[in-house]
Parts: C-alpha cells; structure tokens; sequence
C-alpha cells in the first residue's frame, strides 16, 4: 500500500469521513456522530448539518435493512457489509453524501422506479407525497417504513443520483446526496 | 396505570409518561434500527392510558431533535390516537419544542399541524 496515495486519494474527493465494512446500529450511531463532530468545525448552518446527519442517518439504514448479504442475528439486530462516505464537492462547492452496497436483483426494479418517480417532484410535492405515504403506510411494519428515499430527496439540494454496477457477478446499489 | 419510563440512548429518545400527572414527555432523537419494535409498546401504552384515565386534560411534551423516516411513521401513528382520543372527549395539549434554528424540527411541526387539524398543537423554541 502506497501510504500517500490514501492520504491524496481521501484529499482530491474532500472526504470528511468514509468506512467500507460490516455496518449495525452502533456503527451508524458512532459514524454519524463522528461526521457531526468533523462539521461542527466547519458548518454554521444547523439546518444544513441537520440534513447531513438526516441524510446519512436514512442511507445507512438502508444499507442495514436491503443489503443483499446481510446478517439476521436476531429479529432486531441486523450487519451489513456496505460503503458509506460524506464529503465536500469543491467543484459543486456542495456537501455529498454517498453509500454502496449489494442488493438483490429483485430490489432493482422497485428501486429504480422509485427513485425516479422521487425525483420528478419538486420539494413541497415531496412533502405532500412523504406525509401522504406515511398516512398510507397502515401496518407496512417491517423494517423502516419504505420512506428513506423521500426524505433523502427532501433534504437534497438536488435530485438523487444513483446507479447499480454488476462487481465479481454481484449486484451493487450506489446513491449519491448532495446537500 | 403503571408509568412508562424509557432512558434515552444514543439513537431512542426518553419516554416519560406519568399517568397521574396526565403529563406524557418524549425527548432526544430517534432513528432506530426497528422502528416499530421500539415505539409498539410507547405507542400501546399512549392507546390504553387514553381508553381507561378518568382525566379530561392530557398534557404532551414533544422535544424531538432527530426523526429520521421511519420514526416519523410511529408518529403519525400517536397522534392518531391523539385524534380518536379527542373525539371521544379528551383534551389533548401537544407542545412541539424546537430550537430557533433548527428548521427541520420545526417544519415537522409545522406538517404534524397541518395534517392533524383538530388537535391542538403549540410549536414552542426552547
């Protein structure tokens, strides 16, 4: 490993924090912790913090609830393997959040008609739609309430960028949330 | 009835119902993992407390600095117990604190107000 090629690479993609690995709860509760801490020196505007840490809160449990690989070790635990990283867009001049991980064929489908359907709306349709669906929602009970990507959106200064890229015959989900 | 008191955790917030006091208090943030798990027994405590207390006047604290998506859902959900209750003749006084900058929180009230229009909700900054 050449040692500064980390240091460059993590410094050319203004990352303010990254971690690719088993991921739970805890995980996500220290990351995002970690990730306000690192703002706090550099953001004044709590609601635009507040959406990072929204934001993130949504996509890491999305990697925890539809990874593909995920472990079940009891009803209410749950580790996946998945990629997550916030950083700075020089060139956007904009905070990116962004996440990875392997899905399920089957999800591709909902996925992509979902995140398109989103990303036709403007921020107060969004806001209709996400209080609508949260009203609709009835005893839809499993894991989250299907909503995450809604509430990304709403928290985004622009339209979610995602892709699926097919790695080693595994399928790979990757979004992308700029703040 | 039993009082229901939950210690907050880095991702649960405090619940603190005291059902002599009709003073029903939640703070701190929340996204956890299972969301309905965590607010199931909240959420039942909320439905049997209103059906049986002889109280008229219930007093609900709210002070939710983080709701994530799927936590917003078990939200709705108690005020629409909120609703039901007060349709058979309770009053409920929901006060929904926010800090001044924070427009997220606020906003969320701002919704919750809009959407349950016969209950009677105070946005309040800390």
């Amino acid at each position: 490993m050449n040692r500064s090629k980390l240091r460059f690479l993590i410094n050319d993609e203004g990352i303010v924090f990254s971690f690719s690995g088993l991921i739970s709860q805890s995980l996500t509760a220290f990351m995002i912790k970690t990730v306000q801490e690192q703002l706090d020196e550099t953001i004044t505007d709590t609601t635009m913090k507040k959406a990072i840490f929204l934001i993130s809160a949504e996509q890491l449990q999305n990697v925890m609830s539809y990874s593909k690989n995920k472990n079940l070790d009891t009803k209410s635990q749950c580790v996946s393997f998945g990629s997550f990283a916030v950083g700075f867009d020089k060139d956007k001049e904009k905070y990116f959040v962004t996440s990875s991980n392997e899905i399920d064929e089957n999800d591709k489908e909902k996925i992509t008609k979902s995140i398109n359907f989103i990303n036709t709306m403007q921020k107060e349709q969004l806001r209709k739609f996400l209080r609508e669906q949260l009203r609709t929602a009835g005893n839809k009970h499993d894991r989250g309430a299907g909503v995450g990507f809604i509430e990304m959106a709403k928290r985004s200064s622009e339209k979610l960028e995602y892709s699926f890229e097919i790695f080693d015959d595994k399928l790979y989900f990757h979004i992308l949330t700029y703040i | 009835m039993e009082n229901l008191i939950i210690d907050a955790t880095t991702y649960t917030p405090r619940i603190s119902f005291d059902a002599q006091d009709a003073l029903l208090i939640i703070s701190g943030k929340s996204y956890p993992e299972n969301t309905f798990e965590f607010y199931k027994p909240v959420n039942k405590w909320i439905e049997d407390y209103l059906a049986t207390t002889e109280y008229e006047n219930i007093s609900v604290s709210l002070d939710l600095e983080y709701l994530n998506s799927s936590s917003l859902k078990a939200y709705f959900d108690m005020f629409d117990c909120f609703e039901e209750a007060q349709k058979k003749g309770k009053i409920l006084n929901i006060m929904w604190l926010y800090d001044e900058e924070d427009d997220i929180t606020e906003e969320t009230g701002v919704d919750f107000i809009e959407d349950f229009e016969s209950l009677d909700i105070q946005l309040m900054i800390k």
